[in-house]
């Protein structure tokens, strides 16, 4: 076996032909399934009319020109930038948290078992579903203005997912709310994979907690938090389903983002080119993310 | 390992706990006690928390229904294939990114996470082309094949981070015996990867089996749906079955709660890569 | 762990034949119908109408049922690869585009080609002087009213105009803890804008064309009605959230008795005498504008029908939404879903039916049917235009309603091109 597919290269180092062997499920996978379609909505960019249009006119860049200066793109840019910052930096700050609290030997296995299920509960459900179940408990007439009024923390029944203030909060805080497991269940593999040795040892340095957070803890998982970031946010940033069942982008244009927008374009206005132009500036911004993500990965190892 | 267990300690924790809990637990519990109201008190205000007309029949009208059974049978089934060929797969690809430095080694990371940045709204017309034309238009195999492709990125990127925290003399030890890479991949990597491999696992699962925009373009036959599907179905144009798409959402995730309750005892500190070499 | 391994093996090369195999294609004579239908029908109702039509046929008919919410997307992909239906049920606001697209079929050559007598539909949805589509059902928007609101607020008559209307909400809103009026806005569905908002308009005798073409600007009665809307939530008087409403949370609010008048689809009546509720409720007319004494519209939404055009059945396509359209079909539709028939023929006996409904029936009766966004191009967006700039207009960011409706036009105009 081993001689078949080993073959050195000219330092007489490793072997060359193996990892592509191991890789090549994915990528085959991945060429027949992402790439071509991938490359049909790039095509269809740089053309006129497409889909409904049988022959199609080339134009260049006339679809980005018309994306990147239509002023509900540049609105939708704000709004998600908005909501794809909060949402990734919440995830990681509450999934860290808990998952930490969750890890700590002050509690027996079953109490932490419970607490695990119960954390990853938001996990267990489809992306409608949580639409609608916090769509009647944000309704004005909701539980949560209940709770807020019994509380004598609010006065009115407050329209959260309809006033233009509240309304990119709420819909980034459903998103947090359905998230946050994600990191958590990760983070909590990646801290079984810490040696306890490492603790051991400084704890007879006498490094208290916090310090052991940020010089143990932290550094360990990084490789498993970059990881994390770099998909939740090209994950978030084309978050449809919740925002589209809950506001629509409303109200007016204020929880519009790329993806409601690029929806709007393609199954309401019919204008899948620029549509496909709107989805080709997401992979663009995707793209630069990815490129600092694989420089990071190299030099790392 | 933090010193001596004081109480109090102990205390602030279960009450950090206990108070963290009410975030995600909140609302599931409300999704929970409204799935057993009739339609309308669902909206009542004030808010009502155990109704009066308190009835299982939202539960029953689905275990009645042969229709929406199969659903569930359909998501259990895709979501298990989609687990098994992605953990045997991303274990395969993450060894390779661990394990070896290879040209296109860089372009092939960035290819995997940008893939993935193409809004699945935009993808949808192209990809359901291409699934006629590769003949798996309403099949399983349609929406393993799919959520594959969703879920590998994932896998991939945790296997790798993680099978980095285990140390090459591990692997290398076996091949010193003349045990081949694949011995080494199978008897030592896989077995000290178990707690990546169950969130992989998890999260696989979970992505399967919420996956909603495909399930329903690449199928038309409702024997065909899924769970996230059929509680679509309950959204007619003019009015919602609120308390049957609760229940059936509540009874989508019992199956996935047993199956995590089960995988808990991988989160046991101790099954560290340090642990296992004898 | 040896076991398990081997398992996991055995699982993996189970799962590659598994998604090879797949179901295929079906290649027996039979027609696809894809609708939403089912689903708002009692159990059952759809499959066996479509089985009487195998029974005389022989020809079998697919059912395949989509979330209402999905429809016209899955169309527009299907259409887009090939995979659409034989049968499609539509809704109005889709027929244009898909015309346009070359998606559904001319129905006109299919029902000439027929010698199909076209006088018994009540009505015909054409672009470009060809039929596309053919209401099935029509479903008329009364106004509902709960009357224990009214008669704790002190109103003994129902509201013919709108300012006994503004009257009405006002004593409403002041004297029991609900709100007068509600109107759902939501962006995701803007059906809001047909059903619930141009329903005033049309009481009225107003339009919004003027030969097929927006008319907004300088529209007297369309202003009117614009900040007669103003009114209402300037006073308070519009249940609170709902710019993010759609129509089934609007029913919720009236259900609950939070909100005294709802323009609403006559479909909605089962869904309020569903199990507890006692809601004492009527069916009126929606007001008119003050000193209107001419014929009121009111507004309907229909489940419509078309066939694919690149179907290999068209012949047998038609031949099925000719059964579906028969006087005694229709009618049997008609009286399962609480709609109005689209077969002038067809006489559904709604003996058994709820007064309110014969109710409704009685004012639909007694005005004319109309919906001016059928079959207008990118109908949704354009109430999607209306919605985003009226709540614009609602949040005070517009200085009149003309300058709002100028903008909206402007919109509009793009579209129509």
């Amino acid at each position: 076996m081993k001689k078949i597919f080993n073959s050195f290269n000219k330092n007489g180092h490793k072997i060359e032909k193996t990892p592509y062997l191991y890789l090549s499920p994915t990528l085959i996978l991945m060429a027949v399934l992402l790439i071509i379609p991938i490359f049909m909505i790039l095509r269809y960019s740089f053309f006129d009319n497409v889909i409904i249009n049988k022959n199609p006119v080339f134009v260049g860049f006339q679809n980005y020109i018309n994306v990147l200066t239509d002023p509900d793109f540049i609105v939708a840019a704000k709004n998600t930038l908005f909501f794809v910052s909060v949402s990734v930096i919440a995830h990681l700050v509450i999934g860290l948290f808990f998952a930490m609290l969750l890890n700590t030997d002050y509690l027996g296995e079953k109490t932490k078992g419970i607490f695990r299920v119960i954390y990853a509960l938001p996990w267990m459900f489809t992306a409608s579903v949580i639409a609608i179940l916090w769509k009647m408990m944000l309704n004005p007439h909701g539980i949560i203005n209940y709770l807020l009024q019994v509380g004598n923390l609010a006065s009115t029944n407050i329209a959260w997912l309809s006033s233009r203030s509240f309304a990119l909060m709420a819909v980034t805080l459903i998103n947090i709310w359905a998230g946050y497991p994600f990191y958590m269940i990760s983070i909590l593999a990646g801290l079984q994979g810490i040696s306890g040795d490492l603790y051991e040892a400084a704890a007879i340095d006498g490094a208290t907690p916090v310090k052991q957070f940020f010089y143990i803890t932290l550094p360990q998982l990084k490789p498993i938090l970059i990881s994390l970031l770099t998909l939740d946010f090209v994950w978030t940033i084309q978050q449809f389903a919740l925002i589209w069942l809950t506001t629509g982008g409303g109200p007016i244009n204020a929880t519009e983002t790329f993806s409601t927008y690029i929806y709007k374009q393609a199954f309401s206005r019919y204008q899948y080119s620029q549509a496909s132009a709107s989805a080709g500036i997401v992979l663009f911004i995707c793209t630069i993310l990815a490129i600092f993500y694989a420089r990071q990965q190299k030099a790392r190892t | 390992m933090y010193g001596k267990k004081k109480w109090y300690i102990k205390m602030l924790i279960i009450i950090a706990l206990l108070l963290g809990a009410l975030f995600p637990a909140f609302p599931i519990l409300w999704m929970f006690l409204n799935s057993f109201k009739p339609n309308p008190e669902i909206f009542a205000w004030p808010p009502t928390w155990i109704s009066k007309a308190f009835s299982i029949r939202p539960y029953l009208a689905i275990l009645q229904s042969p229709e929406k059974l199969r659903f569930f049978f359909n998501s259990y089934l895709i979501s298990f294939f989609v687990v098994a060929l992605t953990l045997v797969i991303s274990i395969l690809a993450a060894y390779a990114f661990s394990r070896f430095e290879f040209p296109g080694k860089g372009i092939l990371n960035t290819m995997i996470i940008s893939v993935q940045a193409v809004p699945p709204i935009t993808l949808l017309i192209p990809y359901l082309g291409l699934v006629v034309t590769l003949r798996l238009y309403n099949t399983y195999g349609a929406l393993i094949l799919t959520y594959l492709l969703f879920t590998l990125p994932y896998a991939i990127l945790m296997m790798t981070a993680y099978m980095n925290t285990l140390p090459q003399e591990l692997d290398e030890a076996v091949m010193i015996d003349g045990g081949s890479r694949i011995k080494a991949l199978w008897y030592v990597l896989v077995p000290t990867s178990v707690p990546g491999l169950v969130s992989v696992g998890m999260y696989t699962f979970m992505r399967a089996w919420n996956e909603y925009l495909f399930a329903l373009t690449l199928t038309k036959t409702n024997d065909m749906r899924t769970v996230p599907v059929g509680i679509s179905l309950l959204m007619g144009q003019h009015a919602y079955e609120w308390n049957q798409m609760l229940a059936m959402s509540v009874m989508g995730s019992f199956p996935v709660l047993i199956l995590f309750l089960f995988f808990q005892k991988y989160f046991i500190a101790g099954m560290t890569a340090g642990s296992v070499k004898h | 762990m040896l076991s398990i391994r081997k398992g996991m093996v055995v699982l993996v090369v189970l799962a590659v034949l598994f998604s090879m195999s797949g179901t295929g294609f079906a290649q027996n004579v039979s027609l696809e119908f894809q609708q939403w239908w089912g689903v708002e029908l009692p159990e059952g109702e759809l499959r066996d109408i479509a089985d009487g039509y195998t029974e005389e046929t022989g020809i079998e008919i697919e059912l395949l049922s989509n979330p209402y919410a999905d429809t016209r997307d899955q169309i527009s992909a299907g259409a887009a690869t090939g995979t659409m239906a034989d049968v499609v049920g539509l809704d109005g606001s889709w027929v244009y585009d898909f015309a346009v697209q070359g998606s559904i079929a001319d129905l006109s050559e299919l029902m000439e080609a027929d010698g199909y007598d076209d006088s018994q539909l009540s009505d015909q949805i054409r672009v470009n002087g060809d039929t596309y589509m053919i209401p099935v059902a029509n479903f008329a928007y009364p106004m509902f009213v709960n009357l224990d609101l009214l008669e704790e607020a002190g109103i003994t008559e129902l509201p013919e105009t709108r300012s006994e209307f503004i009257a009405a909400a006002e004593a409403v809103t002041e004297k029991t803890g609900a709100y007068g009026w509600i109107i759902p806005l939501s962006t995701s569905t803007p059906s809001g804008i047909q059903n619930n908002f141009m329903g005033w308009l049309w009481a009225s005798g107003g339009s919004m064309l003027e030969n097929g073409r927006p008319n907004l600007v300088g529209n007297d009665k369309l202003i009117e009605t614009v900040e007669f809307q103003k009114e209402l939530f300037d006073k308070n008087l519009v249940s609170p959230g709902v710019y993010a409403m759609t129509e089934s949370d609007m029913v919720e609010e009236f259900a609950n008795g939070r909100v005294a008048f709802m323009i609403d689809s006559l479909a909605h009546l089962t869904t309020l005498r569903r199990g507890e509720t006692d809601l004492n409720m009527a069916m009126m007319k929606v007001p008119t504008m003050d000193g209107y004494n001419g014929e009121s519209g009111i507004g309907v939404a229909n489940w419509g029908i078309g066939v694919a055009s690149n179907t290999e059945h068209k012949a047998e396509s038609m031949d099925f939404i000719e059964y579906l359209m028969s006087p005694e079909v229709n009618s049997r539709i008609a009286v399962a879903a609480n709609a109005f028939p689209g077969n002038v023929n067809a006489e559904p006996e709604y003996k058994g039916a709820d007064p309110l409904f014969l109710d409704a029936f009685e004012i639909y009766k007694d005005s004319y049917a109309i919906n001016e966004f059928t079959g207008l191009p990118t109908s949704e967006q354009l109430m999607r235009d209306f919605a985003e700039n009226l709540q614009l207009y609602l949040e005070g960011d517009y200085d009149s309603a003309d300058e709002m409706l100028a903008v909206i036009e402007d919109e509009w105009e793009k579209a129509f091109e």
